[in-house]
């Protein structure tokens, strides 16, 4: 037995379409800091300075800020993925 | 082919079974002769491309046992053009209506209009049904200048198709024109203004014909859309995006010789038939919009923001003569919260399968493509009049795996009163709108593995001297 529509409530996006730019700007920025770091320390580090960990969670916090930056840099755009 | 014999018992019976189906699905009908019409008002609107049949019926029941359904007939010439029916009752509420056939009247198109409550003997009841043909108009002539008007004749019947005895019945034809070259004359009529009234005409019997022609100067816009696709595309992040494809066409009288951009310019009254401009009305949410065509955006457009819809003002890039035609994209932005309504993880979409594109339209074939966020299951469709559904396909745009569900139906010879809304019930599990950022997340991630494995190789031909 299907619902009927008024038993439903109006869908709205999980996230308020209008903080889609101030989000995209405080992940991008989060991101874009934690690549550089794993950049610079990727070409600082020398073998036996390397820490295999430290560029695990670098590169890890880097994907995560940058990836969830871009997925709302698409949608403030008009992308709507 | 041989079949085992329990196989062909087995065919039999579902051929059977089959055919009982059938026969029970093809409803026929008989005509009552308790029911009469005892008075029939009727309006034929030919003042646009379209012609708007109204009938207000006073339905008696003369005979001993009560009614509940009646017959409504549309004569064979005009069968074909017919785009809409529908029925109300006194208190304007719907009544419903079946497509059926009557022996012995196979040339007849007849509908089965359900009563709400059943007429007891003796009893009238009132009912308004409205029909809605296209193509009905011919211009005559059927080729004109620039300077010209149009005029266009009317084939139609003087009297009240209907398989019933009528009583009396009375026909106004709306022209809103006072250039009338001729009409039929039989008494009594008369013509006011723009209105022709012809009758009060008294005792006809059923399916009488006969030929009503109004030839009159008609310069409404006639204009055909030929082609419409309407793709909404639903994405969970809070938009549902619209964009119609449609290619239009002047249908009405051919432009004959040449066409003078200077004279058209100069005299406002030039090319009276022709169609500049048109509105189209986009709901009171409609953002981001654009019209454009092949060669890009179409700039002698204007957008105005009204207070319960969205007014766009189009101008194609030249106006519109008799058989010249148009092709363009408009598209816009809704948010969600207007269509789609959820409970759970259970969705339903609530739009219109066709939106206004311009007043008294007629479109010729309707293609609607309903893109469902990836990962829908369980998608159920819901429309009010009857179409023809597509086989189901998958479209792939951005960050997409698997393909996202479309959902699509055609639908030919649609007029205004088919701006109905359809509905889509569909299952989405709310946690799969993670699917989209995790796939960038998983794309940059392996790329910076990718780094840490590259800084790790040795690619130097010689071994380092000396040690890091």
């Amino acid at each position: 037995m299907s619902l009927e529509i008024e038993s439903m409530i109006r869908y709205t996006s999980p996230i308020n379409p209008a903080v889609f730019p101030h989000l995209t700007f405080l992940l991008l920025g989060i991101g874009i800091f934690f690549t550089a770091w794993f950049f610079v320390y990727e070409v600082t580090s020398t073998k036996a300075s390397r820490d295999m960990f430290k560029e695990l969670l670098l590169s890890l916090v880097a994907a995560l800020f940058s990836g969830f930056g871009i997925l709302f840099l698409l949608l403030w755009v008009g992308i709507y993925v | 082919m041989r079949l085992p014999a329990m196989a062909k018992l087995q065919f039999t019976l579902f051929f059977v079974l089959f055919l009982t189906i059938q026969t029970l699905s093809a409803s026929v009908d008989t005509i009552s002769s308790d029911i009469k019409l005892k008075n029939v008002d009727r309006t034929v609107d030919i003042s646009t491309q379209l012609v708007k049949v109204v009938s207000k019926i006073v339905l008696e029941n003369s005979g001993k046992s009560s009614v509940k359904h009646f017959l409504f007939a549309v004569e064979e010439a005009a069968k074909n053009n017919l785009a809409f029916i529908g029925a109300k009752d006194s208190n304007s509420k719907d009544l419903r209506l079946a497509e059926t056939t009557v022996k012995g009247y196979d040339y007849v198109k007849f509908w089965r209009v359900e009563l709400k409550e059943p007429l007891n003997a003796g009893a009238t009841v009132n009912v308004v049904v409205e029909t809605v043909f296209t193509k009905a108009l011919q211009p005559y002539p059927t080729a004109i200048t620039q300077q010209e008007d149009q005029f266009v004749k009317y084939v139609g019947n003087l009297y009240t198709y209907s398989p019933y005895y009528t009583s009396t019945q009375k026909t106004s034809v709306i022209l809103n024109t006072k250039t009338v070259e001729s009409f039929t004359k039989v008494k009594p009529f008369s013509q006011v203004d723009g209105t022709i009234i012809y009758g009060p005409y008294a005792n006809v019997g059923p399916f009488t014909e006969k030929e009503l022609s109004i030839h009159y100067k008609n310069n409404s816009p006639f204009l055909t859309v030929t082609r419409v696709e309407r793709l909404i595309e639903v994405s969970h992040w809070g938009n549902i995006a619209i964009e119609e494809v449609i290619e239009i066409e002047h249908t009405g009288a051919k432009l004959k010789g040449p066409f003078s951009r200077y004279d058209y310019q100069q005299d406002h009254h030039s090319g009276p038939a022709s169609v500049r401009a048109y509105k189209t009305l986009l709901p009171a949410s409609a953002s981001d919009v654009y019209y454009r065509d092949t060669n890009g955006n179409i700039s002698t457009s204007n957008m105005k923001v009204k207070k319960d819809s969205v007014e766009l003002d189009l101008r194609p890039r030249y106006p519109l003569f008799g058989g010249w035609r148009t092709h363009y994209t408009l598209g816009y932005n809704v948010p969600s919260y207007e269509y789609l309504y959820h409970s759970g993880n259970e969705y339903l979409l609530k739009m219109r399968s066709i939106d206004h594109i311009f007043d008294d339209m007629q479109v010729d074939e309707l293609v609607t493509k309903i893109i469902l966020p990836e990962g829908s299951t369980g998608i159920k469709l819901n429309i009010p009049y009857s179409v023809t559904r597509l086989p189901d396909s998958l479209h792939f745009t951005y960050l997409d795996t698997k393909g996202r569900p479309v959902i699509s139906f055609i639908k030919k010879n649609i007029v205004e009163n088919h701006i109905q809304d359809f509905q889509i019930r569909y299952t989405f599990p709310r946690l799969l709108m993670l699917q989209e950022p995790l796939l960038v997340v998983g794309f940059l991630y392996t790329l910076f593995l990718c780094v840490i494995i590259y800084v790790r190789l040795d690619f130097s031909i010689h071994k380092s001297e000396h040690k890091d």
